[in-house]
C-alpha cells in the first residue's frame, strides 16, 4: 500500500465524522405557504439544528405530482388535498411511522399510522361590511341560498367561491358539501344565477373582498381568513353556524425518502407536543392536539363555534373524490346546475364564470393508467 | 432384587407431555388453518358487500356503463383495520369504466369471473392482496353488456385476526393442558392412595405377623394383593408345619431317648453282667432305631429342604421296581411276609427322576407294608401304563385303614391310627414329598382284598422326549 493511499484512508476517516455531521439533509414537500408555517419550520430548526431542512413550497398539483416522482423522491409529503393525498397512501407511496406521538394521535385524524392530519382549519364565509348594509349577513348555507335568491341582482358579481374544476381543495369541499344535503345543489344554482366568481384559492377571494370587488364569499379557509380579518376590519369572518367543514393538511412520509431518520423526527416534531404548540400559538392552522393551549387550537375552536364542526373525514371515502369517474359526473352536474338558472345563453361578460369542462381534461380523466386526477389547470393551484 | 426403575409420576408425566405434544401440534395447526378460514370467510363477505354496493351504483348512459363509485364501498372495504382498497369496473371488452390502482387483471381472471364470483390472492409492489371479481348483467337501452367488478384489499385485517384467533385457540389448549396435567396429578395421588395405604399397612406389621391381609383395594390391585395374602398363607403354613415337625421330631426321639435312659439307668444298678448284657442289647437296638428316625428325618428335611432341582436321570421304573422288589424280598425283615410282583409291562417305562429319591420312596413304601401288616401278609408291586402316565402301586390285604384316617396318612408321624408298631410316622411323609418332587401324584385308598393300596402316578416321557 503506497503512503498516498494510507494518507487518503486517514484523510477520509478524520472527515467522515464531520461530513455527517454536516450531511443531515431533509426534504420536505408542501402544499403550506412557507409565509404561514416559517415559525412552525424555526422551531424545528431550533429543535434540531443538525437537520438540514429544505422546504419547497408549491401548489397541492406539484406537489402530487413530486410524490410519483421515482428519481427525487421527497422526503416528507404535506397537502391540504386531502383525496389526492389519501390516494398516495393508498397506492403505497407512504410508510408507517411508529412513534409515540403517532401512536397517541387521534384515530379520526390518521389513516394506517402512515398518514396524519396535523392542523385542523375550519371553513368559513366571509363578507366584507358592505353587505351587512343591504341585508342581514348570512349565518348559515341556508342564509346564504337566501340571500342569493332574495338580492340576486344587488350580489351579482359580487360573490365568489372555489372553482372546483381549478382547485382540489375547492372540489374537496363541494363534495363534501354535496355528501351533506341535496340542497347543496340550490346553492349551486343560486350562485350560478348570480354570476358567481370563482377563484382558484382563498387568498384571490380574500384580495377581492379587500379592495371591494366581492361581497360575499363562499368556502374559504378559516384559517387564512382569520389572519386576514386581523389585518383588514373591512372583512368579518363567520363560521358557519349550521355546520362548518373542517378541513386537515395532511402529511406522510415517503415510501422511499432519502432521509428517513430525519423525516420520522419531523413528523414527530408536527405531531408532538411543541410542534402542535407553535402551530396552536404561531401559525393559524389550528393544533388538534387537546393538551396544547393557544388561540389556534381545535378546542377553543369547538368552544367558540359549538359541537357543528365537521371535520372531513380522513378515511377511505375520501378516495371517492378522485375516482374519475365520479369525478367527471359531479363537474357535470356543477355545470349544470350551476347554469341550470342563469341566463339560456351563458353571459359573456361574466368572466369568471366556470368554463364547461374541457376536452382534455376529459381526455386525462379517461386516461387508462387509472393515476390520481388533478384538476388539470395552468394557473397556481391554491396559495397554500 | 428390587431395581427402582423410574417413578408412576415420572412415566405418567412423559406420556401425558408425548401425547399431549403431538396431539397439541395437530390440533394447533388445525387450529391456525381454520383461523385463517374464520378470517377470510369474515373479510371476503366485506369484498362481497363492497362490489355489491359499487354494482348498485352502475347506470348506463349513452351506451356507456357510468359509476359514481359510493363512498361507503370504499369504506368497507378498508374495514376498520384500514386496509388499502382496490376497485375497478371494467366493461365488456376488459376496458377501465372506473378504477383506482391498476393491479393488472388478467383475461384468464375476467373469463373466471364471467362464469360466476371469484376470489383471489394477488401480490401488487410486494403486498398481498385479497380481490374479489363478480360480473353484473345491466342492461341500457343501447347495450346489453355485462360489466364487472373487480375489488380488493390489503391483508392486515386477515392477519390480525387469524393471529388473535389463534392467540385464543393456543390460550385455551394451554389452559386446558395445564388443567389436565393438574387433574393428572391429584387423579394420581388418589389413585396411588390405596398402594400407600397396602405399603403403609405392610411396614407395620410384625415381622413374625402372617395373619392374612386386612386392607382395602380397589379391583386393580385386588391380584396383588390376594397374591400377597396366598403368600402369607403358605408363610403360616410353612412355619406352623415347621414348628409341628419340630415339635413331633422331639417328641418321638424323646421317647426312645427316654427308653435308653430307664434301660441304662436299670442296668447301672444291677450287679448282674447278664443284666448288663441285655440291657447293652437293648440298648443297641433302640439306638438302632432312634438312629434310623433321625435318618428318616433328615431325609426328610433334606427332601423338603432341597428346592433346587438335583440331577435327574431317565429311569426305566419298571426295573426298578423289579430291582427294588427283589432286593426287598431277601432281606431278613420280609421274610414274614410275601413280596410278589403283579405282571409287568414288556416293555421298559421311562419316567424323568432321581434313582435315590425313586429307591427311597418303593422302600419305604415296602417297609411301611411290612411294619403295618400281619405276619404273612401278601404284598404286592406292579406297574400299569396309562396313556400318559405310569403308574407304580403296592398293595397289601392287611388290616387296612379307616377311610376317615386316608387323607392323613402322608402327615408326618401319623400311623394310621395304629401305635402298635415300631414304625416312625415318616414314612409316607418322605413319600409324599419324593412324589411332590417328581411331579407325580400319590394316592391312597382300600385295595379290593381289604388292604391299603397306594398308587403313584408319574408322568410319562412321551416317545420324543425318550428320543
Amino acid at each position: 500500500m503506497s503512503i498516498r493511499c494510507v494518507a487518503l484512508v486517514w484523510l477520509l476517516g478524520a472527515l467522515t465524522p464531520s461530513l455527517a455531521w454536516a450531511d443531515n439533509p431533509l426534504i420536505v414537500e408542501a402544499a403550506l405557504d412557507r409565509e404561514v408555517a416559517a415559525p412552525l419550520l424555526d422551531a424545528f430548526e431550533e429543535a434540531y439544528p443538525r437537520i438540514q431542512l429544505t422546504f419547497r413550497d408549491h401548489s397541492t398539483l406539484e406537489v402530487d405530482a413530486r410524490v410519483a416522482d421515482a428519481d427525487d423522491p421527497p422526503d416528507v409529503v404535506i397537502s391540504s388535498a386531502m383525496p389526492w393525498q389519501m390516494s398516495r397512501v393508498n397506492e403505497g407511496y407512504a410508510q408507517r411511522l411508529d412513534s409515540t406521538a403517532a401512536r397517541e394521535w387521534p384515530e379520526w385524524a390518521k389513516w394506517r399510522d402512515e398518514v396524519f392530519g396535523f392542523t385542523f382549519e375550519p371553513i368559513v364565509m366571509a363578507y366584507r361590511l358592505d353587505l351587512s348594509r343591504h341585508m342581514m349577513p348570512p349565518k348559515t348555507h341556508a342564509d346564504m341560498h337566501t340571500l342569493l335568491t332574495q338580492h340576486r341582482e344587488t350580489l351579482r358579481d359580487k360573490v365568489a367561491t372555489y372553482s372546483p374544476s381549478r382547485s382540489g381543495v375547492g372540489y374537496s369541499l363541494f363534495q363534501q358539501d354535496a355528501r351533506y344535503t341535496t340542497r347543496f345543489w340550490d346553492l349551486v344554482a343560486a350562485m350560478g344565477a348570480a354570476d358567481t366568481n370563482l377563484e382558484a384559492n382563498t387568498r384571490a377571494m380574500l384580495e377581492g373582498l379587500s379592495e371591494g370587488r366581492y361581497w360575499l364569499g363562499y368556502n374559504l379557509l378559516g384559517s387564512y381568513a382569520m389572519v386576514w380579518a386581523q389585518s383588514h376590519p373591512e372583512v368579518i369572518v363567520q363560521v358557519p353556524q349550521d355546520y362548518s367543514l373542517v378541513m386537515m393538511r395532511m402529511a406522510f412520509i415517503h415510501r422511499d425518502a432519502p432521509h428517513p431518520a430525519a423525516a420520522r423526527a419531523f413528523l414527530d416534531f408536527l405531531l408532538g407536543r411543541e410542534g402542535q404548540r407553535v402551530i396552536a400559538g404561531e401559525t393559524p392552522l389550528f393544533s388538534v392536539r387537546s393538551d396544547v393551549e393557544g388561540p389556534y387550537t381545535a378546542q377553543r375552536l369547538r368552544d367558540q363555534v359549538g359541537e357543528r364542526l365537521y371535520p372531513i373525514p380522513l378515511n377511505a371515502s375520501l378516495l371517492a373524490f378522485v375516482d374519475p369517474s365520479r369525478r367527471t359526473a359531479f363537474m357535470e352536474r356543477w355545470q349544470r346546475e350551476f347554469h341550470r338558472l342563469s341566463h339560456p345563453a351563458p353571459d359573456q361578460s361574466a368572466a369568471a364564470t366556470e368554463s364547461p369542462i374541457r376536452p382534455d381534461a376529459l381526455a386525462a380523466v379517461r386516461r387508462p393508467g387509472y393515476g390520481v386526477v388533478l384538476p388539470t389547470n395552468d394557473s397556481p393551484d391554491d396559495m397554500e | 432384587m428390587i431395581e427402582v426403575e423410574g417413578s408412576l409420576k415420572a412415566r405418567l408425566a412423559v406420556w401425558l407431555v408425548v401425547t399431549v405434544s403431538a396431539l397439541g401440534v395437530l390440533l394447533l395447526v388445525e387450529a391456525y388453518f381454520s383461523s385463517q378460514r374464520a378470517a377470510e370467510r369474515a373479510y371476503d363477505s366485506q369484498l362481497e358487500a363492497a362490489a355489491l354496493t359499487i354494482a348498485e351504483a352502475i347506470q348506463w348512459e349513452k351506451g356507456q356503463p357510468v359509476v359514481e363509485i359510493p363512498s361507503a364501498a370504499l369504506q368497507i372495504l378498508a374495514t376498520r383495520h384500514q386496509e388499502r382498497v382496490f376497485y375497478a369496473v371494467l366493461d365488456a371488452d376488459g376496458h377501465t369504466v372506473s378504477g383506482n390502482l391498476d393491479l393488472g387483471i388478467s383475461p384468464d381472471w375476467r373469463r373466471r369471473v364471467s362464469s360466476q364470483p371469484t376470489w383471489l390472492n394477488d401480490s401488487y409492489h410486494g403486498t398481498q392482496w385479497r380481490l374479489y371479481g363478480r360480473e353484473l348483467d345491466s342492461a341500457g337501452w343501447e347495450t346489453q353488456d355485462p360489466v364487472q367488478i373487480w375489488v380488493g384489499h390489503t391483508m392486515s385485517g386477515r392477519d390480525a385476526l387469524t393471529e388473535t384467533l389463534f392467540e385464543h385457540a393456543v390460550t385455551r389448549f394451554v389452559i386446558m393442558v395445564l388443567l389436565a396435567g393438574i387433574l393428572m396429578l391429584l387423579a394420581m395421588r388418589v389413585a396411588l392412595a390405596p398402594m400407600r395405604r397396602l405399603r403403609h399397612q405392610l411396614r407395620q406389621r410384625d415381622a413374625d405377623d402372617m395373619r392374612p391381609l386386612e386392607a382395602r383395594v380397589p379391583e386393580e390391585m385386588r391380584e396383588m394383593a390376594e397374591t400377597l395374602d396366598s403368600l402369607f398363607t403358605r408363610q403360616r403354613e410353612g412355619r406352623e408345619a415347621l414348628l409341628r415337625f419340630t415339635a413331633d421330631a422331639s417328641h418321638q426321639l424323646k421317647t426312645p431317648l427316654a427308653g435308653l435312659q430307664t434301660t441304662s439307668e436299670l442296668a447301672l444298678k444291677s450287679d448282674s453282667p447278664d443284666a448288663w448284657r441285655q440291657a447293652l442289647t437293648e440298648v443297641h437296638g433302640s439306638a438302632g432305631r432312634t438312629s434310623r428316625l433321625a435318618n428318616q428325618l433328615l431325609s426328610l428335611a433334606r427332601l423338603r429342604h432341597a428346592v433346587e432341582a438335583s440331577a435327574t436321570s431317565r429311569i426305566d421304573a419298571v426295573a426298578l421296581l423289579h430291582e427294588t422288589a427283589f432286593d426287598w424280598a431277601q432281606r431278613d425283615a420280609s421274610q414274614a411276609h410275601d413280596i410278589g410282583l403283579a405282571p409287568l409291562p414288556a416293555s421298559p417305562q421311562y419316567i424323568q427322576g432321581e434313582v435315590w429319591a425313586l429307591q427311597e420312596l418303593l422302600g419305604n413304601l415296602i417297609d411301611n407294608a411290612l411294619r403295618y401288616t400281619p405276619a404273612g401278609s401278601v404284598i404286592t408291586l406292579g406297574a400299569v401304563n396309562h396313556a400318559q402316565t405310569l403308574e407304580l402301586y403296592i398293595e397289601d390285604d392287611g388290616p387296612g385303614v379307616s377311610p376317615e384316617m386316608l387323607a392323613h396318612l402322608h402327615h408326618p408321624f401319623e400311623r394310621g391310627g395304629r401305635q402298635d408298631t415300631e414304625g416312625s410316622g415318616l414314612g409316607l411323609a418322605i413319600v409324599d414329598s419324593i412324589v411332590r418332587r417328581h411331579e407325580a401324584r400319590m394316592q391312597v385308598e382300600s385295595a379290593e382284598k381289604g388292604g391299603l393300596r397306594v398308587r403313584l402316578l408319574f408322568p410319562c416321557l412321551t416317545r420324543h422326549e425318550e428320543g
